[in-house]
């Protein structure tokens, strides 16, 4: 079953600055099929972040074509674009982003409540997530009392409660020790055996290894790694 | 989801965020209290005199105009005279009619009590124009005026003065050296001060009622006024006359022809007209001065307040960008923001009007029990007072709101 979740398409874009115009992205070609992993990689300052916040439709090319799940997303408005970001992305952070004064319940409800979906609606399926990451005994606690893996398996649980087509990760064990990291990276893995579709930007030439699929950034371009040619 | 348990959290900020508001709105009930208040009490006192009546006192020229004399049997004439009455009620159209009032100062006896009055001589239709109603007895008739009939009608205050256990009406007194029946006692219920400046009662003295025609006949119109060796006379054939017009538009015209009638045949200021219409009116002018300055001392509140409300949703905004990009990443369109911070300006508006509603109605309390003024609250006021809170909240809150809204997710996920 090929069909294709990702496709850029000769995506470009420019930053201007006090000094010109600044190609950040350049003629980059990507296309990611339904229930791939793919890991991206590169130094920083090689484009890698804005990539992702066009692949995160936050931010838009400035040249070229992005298909995400069948839809052009790069002629959308602020408004569509916030709503495919809310049905069709799921976000993990470094940093796990949780909203501080809100449960881990209302954590995991904020993207239902912008799906406009009913209060009972929200708090079962945002109850059958939070079981899902096993976290249904911390229900009512805030993000203050939990420790690094919990919140992150808290940002996993909200990035999947909304069913959605692609699940975005930037660097998602880097605050983590190496204990929690090899739990929150078991739950990817675990998605992926699931069938879904995720990227993730990674440091970690570990981690790096042992993705289905590496591509790398640099200078602005990208380019796919051979990684039988490299780690043969 | 939305922002209003922010308030909560923050308790101490959020108070102080609307303090501005609580002030405004405080002012603002406590303005439309005593503004009612004050028209409540006017017109109080409005309905007293009557609306519809023109009221006219004989009063004493100035000193210095007075003939120096040394002739014991000068009789000083002075104010209205009873031609006065007739030109008035031949030539202004807007009269329906004219109540005459003597008033002679007698001593009053009930054995060998005696108490100083003033003995008002009035006609049957004077004590239904000012509400005296009669809470025991009978008020004066046809009969009395026609007659002359020696009966008098007085207040429960000079009843308890006479210290007696009998039954006061139908008590055998004299008047002067005249013979009087009490055949009435008036209900305990005062003029204001202000009411019997208007009609010229003096308050030292007891206020007894006697028939017009019985005045005339009995006391007449000269007053002997006996002091240190000395004798005053004065005659004064009108004290006082009760014009009534014949609706309250006719008031202030027949008011003007009768000052026009009167200043044409008195050389001296010997009268003065009390018009309880226009006194209404002076009243409400000095009310609207009054209005303009609790007007702007609310609005300058809430100016402030808002102003207030801004500055501190600024600064959540700014402490809250993480939020806002975590908010837009997961889906919040713009609109989703504003609508969020517009709500949570608009639970302070509403808060803080609440808050304003119990300053104001303290303040209330403090002018009423601790000031002594009057007020009327009235619910509605509430209602517009909260809107306005509410809406002044929401105002300031737009510009923040816009704000947070146009944020640029990617900076705002970034911010730490």
């Amino acid at each position: 079953m090929a069909d294709t979740i990702v496709e850029l398409d000769g995506v470009e874009k420019d930053y201007t600055s006090g000094d010109g115009v600044l190609t950040v992205l350049k003629r980059v070609n990507l296309n990611i099929e339904r229930g791939e992993f793919v890991g991206i990689v590169g130094a920083s300052g090689s484009g890698k972040t804005t990539l992702m916040n066009i692949l995160g439709c936050l931010d838009k090319p400035t040249r070229g074509r992005y298909v995400l799940d069948g839809e052009d997303v790069s002629v959308l408005d602020d408004d569509r674009l916030s709503r495919v970001r809310n049905k069709s992305i799921g976000f993990v952070f470094q940093s796990f982003n949780l909203i501080t004064q809100f449960s881990v319940l209302e954590n995991v409800e904020v993207p239902l409540f912008y799906a406009r979906l009913s209060r009972r609606e929200r708090r079962e399926r945002a109850l059958a997530v939070i079981e899902s990451v096993g976290l249904s005994h911390r229900l009512s606690h805030q993000p203050a009392q939990l420790s690094g893996g919990e919140c992150q398996r808290v940002a996993i649980a909200r990035a999947l409660v909304t069913e959605p087509a692609l699940l975005l990760t930037d660097e998602p064990t880097g605050n983590l020790d190496s204990k929690n990291g090899a739990e929150v990276l078991r739950l990817f893995y675990e998605l992926h055996a699931s069938g879904r579709t995720l990227i993730m930007v990674t440091h970690n030439p570990e981690i790096a290894r042992r993705l289905p699929r590496v591509v790398e950034m640099k200078d602005g371009c990208l380019g796919e790694q051979q990684r039988e040619g490299i780690f043969a | 989801m939305l922002g209003v348990r922010n308030l909560r959290r923050n308790k101490l900020r959020s108070f102080l965020t609307m303090l501005g508001m609580i002030f405004g709105v405080g002012s603002v009930i406590a303005m439309l209290a005593v503004g009612a208040g004050a028209r409540a009490e006017i017109l109080a006192r409005i309905s007293e005199l009557g609306v519809q009546n023109i009221i006219v006192n004989s009063v004493k020229p100035p000193e210095e105009s007075k003939p120096k004399s040394t002739n014991r049997r000068w009789i000083e004439r002075y104010g209205l005279t009873f031609k006065d009455r007739e030109i008035i009620e031949k030539t202004c159209q807007g009269v329906e009619r004219i109540l005459p009032v003597n008033v002679v100062r007698q001593r009053l006896w009930y054995q060998s009590h005696g108490i100083d009055c003033s003995v008002l001589g009035v006609e049957p239709e004077h004590l239904r124009t000012f509400g005296l109603t009669v809470r025991q007895g009978r008020t004066f008739n046809e009969i009395d005026e026609s007659q002359g009939t020696k009966v008098c009608i007085v207040r429960p205050s000079l009843v308890r003065e006479l210290e007696t256990l009998a039954d006061p009406v139908g008590l055998s007194v004299r008047i002067g050296n005249e013979p009087f029946r009490i055949v009435g006692v008036l209900d305990d219920a005062r003029f204001s001060s202000h009411t019997k400046k208007a009609l010229a009662i003096d308050g030292q003295h007891q206020e007894v009622y006697i028939p017009y025609s019985t005045s005339m006949r009995d006391f007449g119109t000269v007053t002997i006024l006996r002091r240190s060796g000395s004798e005053e006379r004065s005659e004064v054939e009108l004290d006082q006359m009760v014009v009534r017009a014949s609706s309250a538009d006719a008031v202030a015209p027949t008011a003007r022809v009768v000052g026009a009638v009167l200043a044409r045949f008195h050389a001296k200021q010997d009268y003065e007209i009390v018009v309880p219409l226009e006194l209404l009116r002076q009243k409400e002018q000095t009310q609207a001065v009054f209005n303009v300055v609790m007007v702007l001392i609310a609005a300058i509140s809430l100016l402030v307040g808002g102003i207030g409300i801004a500055n501190i949703m600024l600064a959540t905004i700014t402490e809250r960008t993480k939020e806002i990009g975590i908010r837009r990443a997961m889906g919040a369109r713009r609109s989703d923001i504003l609508l969020q911070f517009l709500t949570e300006t608009a639970a302070i508006g509403v808060v803080g009007g609440l808050f304003g509603c119990l300053f104001g109605l303290g303040a209330i309390w403090a002018l009423v029990h601790v000031a002594g003024w009057q007020a009327v609250v009235a619910w509605s006021s509430f209602a517009l007072a909260l809107s306005i809170s509410v809406a002044v909240a929401i105002l300031s809150g737009i510009y923040p709101a816009r704000r947070a809204a146009l944020m640029d997710p990617i900076r705002a996920l970034r911010f730490e």
